[in-house]
């Protein structure tokens, strides 16, 4: 074998390596907090960086905080342990609950601690079409991606969705006996926004 | 604190300052000593703590009071049980609910009255038929736990004052 070509073997061997370690470094953040955007820089093909970078976003998609809202059935779960909501309300046809009892009647603009009630000015499920409960991160991810799936939106429109929306950021301050999603939401954003740079890739 | 300013049954409240986590049924029971209105659970599941808040579009809707901060009323019209009488006569529930038995301890009644009246009034104002009416009663009720009674005499009091009254009830 000639010379450059063992050299360039040896690189190749070399890096090949380094960059699966460098990948697991970089996601290797602990669990409440969310790796940076620079982190992935040493992920050298842009398609893996772009799935690491969503597995890392990962983290907060998965989380209570963000999945006790976006269930597969009719109704919500709560708290960190994602036990069905008590009392048992339900989806209802546009995601505030049944005619009966209605989510702002309980949830109201703002956490109350003293109760343990969280809160948001427009405290609801997500459309049933986004649920993630029971999913992948690699099917969430297609979800997210697919237009007629996730409120119409582009992926563009995605970074200020999880990088700017009140609800969603609710998630990082959820009051009283629940733990914030990790990072904070603009982390998340930033995230969301690199993704995005890097194609959008889904991890499998 | 936070500036409250509140109707209740008719009456005007305030402004007046309240703590931001003072909760209605506290605002209620404890500073205006209105016990009508219970408290349960306090996780907004049993409903013996449900008002009736009255919207400015005429319709009306029952809210837990256990839950919700006293401060998230503010400039709002409610009417607790104590409201159902007036000048000492029952109203038409009210009466119902004594002649068929509805209620044991009465924990639970004024939550179960203040549901009863806001369906009386959506009733009245868009009747249902009556091959609907047992679903459409027991719909409005659901949600009110009763640890005595077994419900079905609440079901049968409700029942009651919308059949005797079918051309204002009943399409």
């Amino acid at each position: 074998m000639r010379f450059d070509l063992r050299v360039q073997l040896f690189v190749a061997v070399l890096v090949l390596p380094a960059s699966v370690l460098a990948a697991y470094a970089v996601s290797d953040s602990p669990p409440e907090r969310l790796a940076s955007v620079e982190s992935f820089s040493s992920i050298n093909d842009t398609a893996a960086r772009s799935a690491a970078i969503f597995t890392e976003l990962g983290k907060v998609l998965t989380h209570p905080r963000c999945l006790n809202c976006h269930p597969a059935g009719n109704r919500p779960r709560q708290g960190d342990v994602s036990r069905l909501h008590q009392p048992p309300v339900e989806r209802g046809a546009d995601g505030f609950g049944l005619p009966a009892l209605r989510c702002p009647i309980c949830h109201q603009s703002a956490n109350f601690d003293p109760a343990g009630v969280p809160g948001n000015p427009i405290w609801h499920l997500a459309p049933r079409e986004m649920a993630w409960e029971g999913k992948t991160l690699g099917e969430i991810c297609a979800q997210i991606k697919d237009p007629a799936r996730n409120g119409n939106r582009s992926v563009d429109a995605l970074v200020e969705h999880i990088g700017e929306d009140h609800l969603v950021g609710w998630a990082w301050a959820p009051g009283y006996g629940r733990r914030p999603a990790p990072g904070t939401q603009k982390e998340a954003g930033a995230l969301v926004e690199a993704w995005v740079k890097t194609g959008a890739v889904c991890p499998n | 604190m936070t500036k409250l300013s509140v109707t209740i049954n008719g009456r005007a409240y305030g402004p007046r300052d309240v703590r931001d986590e003072l909760s209605m049924n506290d605002f209620l029971r404890e500073y205006l000593g209105m016990t009508g209105t219970k408290f349960g659970c306090g996780a907004a599941q049993c409903l013996s703590c449900a008002v009736i808040v009255d919207n400015p579009d005429g319709t009306s809707y029952t809210s837990p009071t256990c839950v919700v901060p006293a401060a998230s009323f503010d400039g709002k019209s409610i009417r607790t049980v104590e409201s159902h009488a007036k000048n000492g006569e029952l109203s038409v529930l009210q009466k119902a609910f004594i002649t068929h038995f509805a209620f044991q301890c009465g924990y639970c009644t004024a939550g179960f009255l203040n549901e009863g009246q806001v369906l009386l009034e959506r009733l009245a104002k868009k009747p249902v038929a009556r091959a609907d009416l047992d679903k459409t009663i027991a719909e409005a009720l659901d949600g009110h736990l009763c640890r005595c009674t077994g419900y079905i005499k609440y079901h049968e009091a409700v029942r009651h004052v919308i059949l005797a009254d079918p051309g204002r009830y009943l399409s």
